[in-house]
Order: C-alpha cells, then sequence, then structure tokens
C-alpha cells in the first residue's frame, strides 16, 4: 500500500481468452453427463421419474437461487451507486444472464409438476384446504406464471448485461444513469417474481402449508450463495492469472462482510419462519416442520443450523478471515454446500418422509451445474470481465476500506 | 481551562503540510524514526494512511466479542430463572424454558451489548470523555478542517527531544515546526 499507484486495466489479462472454451468444453461435458446419468438413473428407479423429478427440482432451484441473487445484486449496486463492485460486476452480469437457459432447464420441471407437487393430485386438489388455492395451482396457471418469470427475469437481466457491455466502447455516462433510473423498479418487480416463485417452485410441492416469509428465505439462501460464488470466481480467475492487482484484498473483504452479513440475514430469517410456527402450534402450519424433524430429518435439520448459520457466522466474523484468500476461499465453499443441503431439508421431505440420498442428487447437481456454468462461460467470452467504461471504474480500482 | 495548573507546559510538537502527497512521506518518515505517540491530522480521510502510520489494529473487536457473549450469556440466563425457576408458569403447553421463545431476547441482548462494548469501548481506547484538547490552542491548527495537514508528536513520546525532534520535523519539508501548549498562554 506503501505505492501510491492506482490499478491499470492494463497492468493484467481481462478477457476469457484461451481460458473460455476450455472450461465451456469441460463443464457443458459434465453437464450433459450429469442429465444423461440423473435420467439414466431416474429411469431405473421405475417411479414414473418421481425421484428423479425431486433430485432435479432440489438442483434446479439451487442454480437459479444463484443467478437470481445476481439479478438482484445489480440493481442494489445502481440504487445505491455503489463503487466498490464495479470492477468485478461483469461476472454478477453474466451471472444473472445465463436466465434463458434456466428457463430451458426449467421444462424438466414444468413435464414432472405432475409427480412433484401436491396441488396436481386430484385427492389432495379435492381436500378442504386446496378449494380457495385450486384456481391459482392448476397445471395451465403453474406454466403462465413460469413464462411470466422468465420473460422478467431475462428481460431485465439482458437490459443490465447488454447495457454495460456497451458502456464499454462507448464509455456514455448516461448509459449509468438509465440503469440507475431502472433500477428501483426493477428491483420491486423482481422481488415479486421472485417471492411467487419460490411459493410456486419450493412452496406448493406442500400445497397446504403456506409461509409468507419464504420468499425471503429462498432469496436470503440464493443471495448468500451468490456472493461465496462469485468470490470463487474472482479468486479463480485470479489464479489463473486474471483479474490480477485489480481485485484487491479491500475487494474481497466487502465479499466477506456480504457473507458473513447474508448468513446472519439467512438465520434470522430461517429461525423467524421456524419460530412463529413453533409458537402458534397449529397443526396446518406445523406439519411442514413436523415432516422435516422426523426420521432422520431432524438430524439434517439439526446440522443446518451449525452448517449454514453459527459455523461461517463465526468463521468469518474477523477482519482476518475475510481478507485471507485462503480462508473467504474455504467458507464460499462451506457456504454453497450448506445452502444446498438446506434446499435439500426444503424438497426432499415431500419425497421421502425418511431421511434419503440418491447418487442422482450428485449427478443432477454436476448436470445443471455443469450447463449453467457453461452458459456462464459462453456469455463471458469474448467481451472484457471488467466493465472498462463504467464512470465509477476507478472509484472502484482506488478502493479501500475505512 | 485557563486557570490549568499546568500552564504554558508543552504538550508536544505540529508540523504543517499542504498536499496529501507531501504529507504520506513525511509520516512514512515519522513511522520509521519510531515515534509512537503522535498523531496526524487531516480535512477528510486519506487512503492508506493506517499503514503509511503503521497502526497496528485495535482490541475494540474483541471488547465488542466479549460484550456480545456477556449479552448472549445474561439473557439466557436471566430467561431461565424467570421462567423455569422464579415464576413457573405453563404458557400455551410450551416447556418452562422453551429456546426458540427465549431466542430473540437473546439475540436482541447480545445486540446490546456489543453495541454498548462498541460505543463505550471506543470512548476508553480514545481516553473519552476529553471536553477540550490542546492542539486547540493552535490558531494554525484551525485550518485542519479546511485545506491543510499536520502531523503532531507528542512531547509524552519516549522518543521526543525537544531540540532533536524539532529539526527532524523541519527536515521532512513542512511549512513550519510549532510548539503546542497544553492550555493557551494568554
Amino acid at each position: 500500500m506503501s505505492d501510491h499507484q492506482v490499478p491499470s486495466l492494463e497492468d493484467t489479462e481481462t478477457t476469457l481468452g484461451s481460458l473460455g472454451p476450455r472450461v465451456f468444453a469441460v463443464s457443458a461435458l459434465v453437464g450433459v453427463i450429469g442429465l444423461a446419468a440423473t435420467i439414466g438413473l431416474g429411469l431405473g428407479e421405475g417411479d414414473g421419474f418421481r425421484h428423479f423429478g425431486f433430485s432435479y427440482l432440489t438442483n434446479f432451484a439451487f442454480f437459479l437461487s444463484i443467478s437470481l441473487g445476481a439479478l438482484f445484486f445489480m440493481p442494489i449496486m445502481y440504487v445505491t451507486r455503489a463503487s466498490w463492485n464495479v470492477v468485478m460486476r461483469r461476472l454478477a452480469e453474466v451471472t444473472a444472464a445465463v436466465m434463458p437457459l434456466m428457463a430451458v432447464l426449467a421444462i424438466p420441471v414444468i413435464i414432472f409438476a405432475g409427480q412433484i407437487y401436491g396441488w396436481a393430485d386430484p385427492e389432495v386438489a379435492a381436500s378442504h384446504g386446496m378449494s380457495h388455492k385450486a384456481a391459482y395451482l392448476s397445471q395451465n396457471m403453474f406454466i403462465l406464471r413460469w413464462v411470466i418469470y422468465f420473460a422478467i427475469w431475462t428481460g431485465y437481466s439482458w437490459f443490465f448485461w447488454k447495457t454495460s457491455v456497451k458502456q464499454d466502447s462507448t464509455r456514455d455516462v448516461a448509459l449509468t444513469r438509465r440503469l440507475e433510473n431502472y433500477s428501483g423498479f426493477a428491483l420491486m418487480v423482481c422481488a415479486l417474481s421472485l417471492a411467487a416463485a419460490s411459493f410456486d417452485l419450493l412452496m406448493s410441492i406442500d400445497p397446504l402449508w403456506f409461509s409468507t416469509m419464504f420468499g425471503v428465505y429462498y432469496w436470503a439462501g440464493g443471495f448468500v450463495t451468490f456472493f461465496a460464488v462469485m468470490t470463487l470466481f474472482t479468486l479463480g480467475l485470479q489464479n489463473s492469472g486474471r483479474m490480477r492487482g485489480i481485485v484487491s484484498p479491500e475487494h474481497f473483504h466487502d465479499y466477506g462482510k456480504a457473507m458473513f452479513a447474508f448468513t446472519f440475514f439467512w438465520g434470522y430469517i430461517a429461525f423467524s419462519q421456524y419460530m412463529l410456527y413453533w409458537y402458534a402450534n397449529i397443526p396446518e402450519e406445523t406439519h411442514w416442520f413436523l415432516v422435516r424433524s422426523q426420521n432422520g430429518w431432524g438430524e439434517v435439520g439439526l446440522i443446518l443450523i451449525f452448517a449454514t448459520f453459527a459455523l461461517p457466522f463465526a468463521g468469518l466474523i474477523s477482519r482476518y478471515a475475510k481478507r485471507s484468500r485462503k480462508m473467504l476461499a474455504f467458507w464460499a465453499f462451506w457456504i454453497i454446500i450448506a445452502q444446498w443441503i438446506n434446499l435439500y431439508w426444503v424438497v426432499m421431505p415431500q419425497f421421502s418422509e425418511s431421511f434419503i440420498i440418491s447418487p442422482m442428487d450428485v449427478t443432477a447437481f454436476f448436470g445443471i451445474g455443469g450447463l449453467w456454468l457453461a452458459g456462464i462461460t459462453k456469455l463471458a467470452m469474448g467481451n472484457s470481465l471488467v466493465p472498462s467504461g463504467d464512470p465509477r471504474l476507478e472509484d472502484s480500482l482506488r478502493f479501500e476500506n475505512a | 481551562m485557563s486557570t490549568n495548573a499546568k500552564q504554558g507546559a508543552l504538550y508536544g510538537l505540529l508540523t504543517e503540510f499542504e498536499s496529501p502527497s507531501l504529507l504520506m512521506e513525511a509520516v512514512e518518515k515519522v513511522r520509521d524514526e519510531g515515534f509512537k505517540k503522535w498523531d496526524v491530522h487531516t480535512p477528510f480521510p486519506v487512503h492508506g494512511m493506517d499503514d503509511a502510520m503503521g497502526i497496528r489494529g485495535t482490541n475494540l473487536p474483541f471488547l465488542v466479542l466479549g460484550g456480545g457473549l456477556t449479552g448472549l450469556g445474561l439473557a439466557t440466563l436471566m430467561q431461565w430463572w424467570m421462567n423455569a425457576v422464579d415464576y413457573k408458569f405453563v404458557i400455551s403447553g410450551k416447556p418452562l424454558f422453551g429456546l426458540p421463545a427465549a431466542f430473540p431476547v437473546m439475540f436482541e441482548l447480545t445486540v446490546l451489548f456489543s453495541a454498548f462494548a462498541a460505543f463505550f469501548g471506543m470512548w476508553i481506547l480514545n481516553g473519552l470523555p476529553k471536553w477540550y484538547h490542546p492542539l486547540f490552542t493552535n490558531k494554525r491548527f484551525r485550518r485542519a478542517t479546511q485545506d491543510r495537514f499536520y502531523i503532531v508528536v507528542e512531547a509524552a513520546d519516549p522518543r521526543f527531544k525537544l531540540e532533536e525532534t524539532r529539526s527532524f520535523l523541519a527536515s521532512l519539508g513542512g511549512n513550519v515546526v510549532e510548539e503546542v501548549n497544553e492550555s493557551p498562554e494568554d
């Protein structure tokens, strides 16, 4: 720090270059093999793809939540006119802009909705608790809503990404102003659509259960995972010789702070959801937690308290941990795995009342994750990895935590 | 203030700079000279100053951690004693001491005691409350909030020797070196 030079983009590699096609090929291959293996294993179950549907849904919801986290990150940075993140923002832009691929990957969830969702079961649909929900929770409405969600998310993510890429060459400040003007409304629309989507995607597996907090619960998990993924992307690029010098411990420190803060936020939301139902003790509300506290799922829930909340909270509390590349990478990996377990615990007890884990869960993880990463890599190729025309870039390069 | 017994006693030496870059170079020299009781005053935050001054991390986080743990423990004990020992009363079939019900208060007291520790710990570490600072006696120093940058070495520093330190500070390239008294002379 004793040299008071501002790091320059010219001192480092800021494109994916030869790394792009390699990462794309490997992750696409892993994705295709993973999905093929999942389908094969699902066929082998002989249950009409029911188990396959739940494994697929868990992993689809997981990677979608990360891209949705990225989709929220950009407008938040614009409405607050923040500059610290600018040097890493392109990575968030492409992580969100992979949305059309996620729309394609949503098709199996829609095809197998009849196997996954309780409301598709005529017996459940005829029950008393469903009488007011039947019109909303129906096959056609479900498909229509997913078309709307992905139209909104694709529209906004491509708007933010494309505008930012355009700025690389034009350096036009008006483009930043434009994004700032749209960001407030974008946040509202995305928040509402994400909450509704979380109800459709995860909560309506058990259509009789309801939680007004569920949207925030899903979002909080996705947002903390997004910061963990950004940390690993940036560290990985630096290890390959890219973005060196321009992304400093100061920037990683902020990602560490975000991971720390949203680890706690997730814990706060998850506990609030639990405590209200525990205290009121009304059967139609508590049965969701009852299933998840018995037959092995209760142990998973206990693990969650420590794995997703207490341990990363303690591990990331110190400034030293947030500025150490190794510790940050460790906790980023940890958070990703822990949040995956969280979604597994949300989805799977609806498939089996006693604890179950199958190779399909892992193959589906690599299947969807591989294609997701291949999509992100494809979008990142060809353009700079840094929004080089952003008027706040220099501020970002000079950034220091006070 | 003017009736202070130490009237006229030397607080330290002050030197003035006109730009952050001149200041930074001088600051590093003062740090390398081994002074401990000294400070830098600028009209705005100067990035990299902590490193240039060689300021080590503060102990405040440990005070805050201690405060937080105290709050957490106190809240747990308090609720356990009130609900499960002192005044046993079954409410809507819950256990006398149910952890989920106790968590909100545990959380709030953790935050409250952490905040107390951070706020009052900061006072103690900074030597506050202090109604008056010797630097206010110096008329030149008023520009510290406008457009000048100052290094002040305290007379209480073990390495401080009036004439040697004065010539050392003069060699840093500042505008002037002035003595600062504990209280105003007039």
